[in-house]
């Protein structure tokens, strides 16, 4: 959480030092981009970036927001039901593990510990085979296997 | 015709006279060091390894900018470029971009990146649909009358209504948020939201020494939305937002 600070009338908010959590969507998708005729792309890496969407209205998003709907208590006694049960409602029914994306499992693998290097390799090496059934590799890789 | 240069993995541009100061591993823990030209550097670090390991190169990528960036203006790369060898930096990158380079590196020294999230609870997101749009009450009503499958269509519409009213406040509050805090900031970027539960994601271009002042419109725009949207706010950053540009040079002559 941000550390917030009163300061006279207002919160004076500093921002907390980003972790890579924070930034792995700008990493991937921002930044310079050196014209492709130049580079050598990592083309295994670049599958990542892909991975890394979520597509926002598909049916199974639709279902999964009627269920959630559908999920909520609304009664007219409603408005009266206390936050802590609401919130209880909502986790035991499971609906939250279900927000969770295929974003989230992607960032997961990548900002999760640093020790996880069989995590890696084997990230590395799925990345690699689906790149060598992809659009024509990278010039260095025949270069180097020549 | 091969280059006798090893590939190098490209981080970033700064300006020559930056001398930055990178004591994390790069990419392959591959030392990190500059290619100078035209008085601009670019980070580079040379790339012998074909092991490459997606998760590990991310982080590697981020905390080698994020070190350069403590002592240096840099203007970020994006991540997973890589290069022919030094000569293809100088040549290719620095020579051709050098007057573009420079302007962009002008325009963002002394400035942070400084990122705005929002996120909604999904709970209580859904609960104010409910309750304000009287279509999607009714609708609700009727599909948790019927079988899952007697009402899948119905579901799938209620959903769609759904995702629709959560848009419509996804844009509300975006733009709310923008017109709080982009007169304290040189520039700003409204960018895709990448969460179910997202309701904006800002990068906003602020001076070093306007930090404070932005960081008090944050504190409000905090209380402003209350407990609807929980506000994250992290920085600074190296400019990657504000970095997004093409560099378009010739198809190189070996090509």
């Amino acid at each position: 959480m941000a550390a917030a600070a009163r300061s006279g009338g207002g919160y004076l908010e500093r921002p907390r030092p980003s972790g890579l959590a924070d930034v792995i969507d700008v990493i991937l998708d921002k930044g310079l981009v050196i014209d492709a005729y130049v580079r050598v792309s990592l083309i295994g890496i670049e599958i990542l970036t892909i991975d890394a969407r979520i597509v926002i209205a598909s049916v199974d998003t639709y279902l999964r927001f009627a269920e959630a709907v559908g999920r909520l208590d609304i009664q007219q006694a409603d408005e009266s039901q206390g936050l802590p049960e609401l919130m209880e409602s909502m986790t035991s029914g499971g609906a939250q593990s279900k927000t969770k994306g295929a974003l989230e499992g992607v960032k997961d693998a990548i900002s999760g510990g640093d020790d996880d290097d069989d995590d890696d390799k084997k990230q590395s090496s799925s990345s690699r085979r689906r790149s060598s059934s992809g659009s024509s590799s990278s010039r260095s890789r025949s270069r180097k296997s020549s | 015709m091969p280059q006798a240069d090893p590939r190098v993995y490209v981080y970033g541009v700064l300006t020559g006279a930056d001398a930055p100061n990178v004591s994390a591993d790069g990419v392959a823990q591959a030392h990190v060091r500059t290619v100078e030209h035209a008085g601009l550097a670019a980070l580079v670090s040379t790339l012998e390894s074909e092991e490459l390991a997606a998760a590990r190169e991310v982080r590697a990528h981020w905390r080698v900018l994020e070190d350069a960036s403590k002592s240096a203006t840099v203007l970020p790369v994006r991540f997973g470029t890589v290069l022919e060898g030094d000569r293809a930096v100088r040549e290719q990158v620095l020579e051709p971009n050098a007057e573009r380079l420079t302007e962009m590196l002008d325009e963002l020294a002394g400035r942070v990146q400084l990122n705005v999230r929002g996120d909604y609870d999904e709970e209580r997101l859904l609960r104010e649909v409910v309750r304000t749009s009287p279509q999607v009450a009714a609708l609700r009503d009727r599909v948790s009358r019927v079988s899952d499958s007697a009402g899948y269509y119905d579901r799938i519409r209620l959903g769609e209504l759904v995702a629709a009213e959560i848009a419509a406040r996804r844009e509300q509050d975006a733009a709310l948020a923008m017109a709080r805090l982009e007169p304290f900031a040189v520039s700003a970027r409204a960018e895709e939201i990448s969460s179910q539960n997202g309701a904006f994601k800002l990068a906003f271009l602020v001076e070093s020494g306007e930090m404070d002042t932005f960081g008090e419109a944050v504190g409000l725009l905090r209380e402003e939305l209350a407990e609807r949207v929980t506000l994250t706010y992290v920085g600074p950053l190296p400019p990657y937002s504000f970095a997004e540009t093409d560099l378009s040079v010739g198809t190189a002559a070996w090509a």
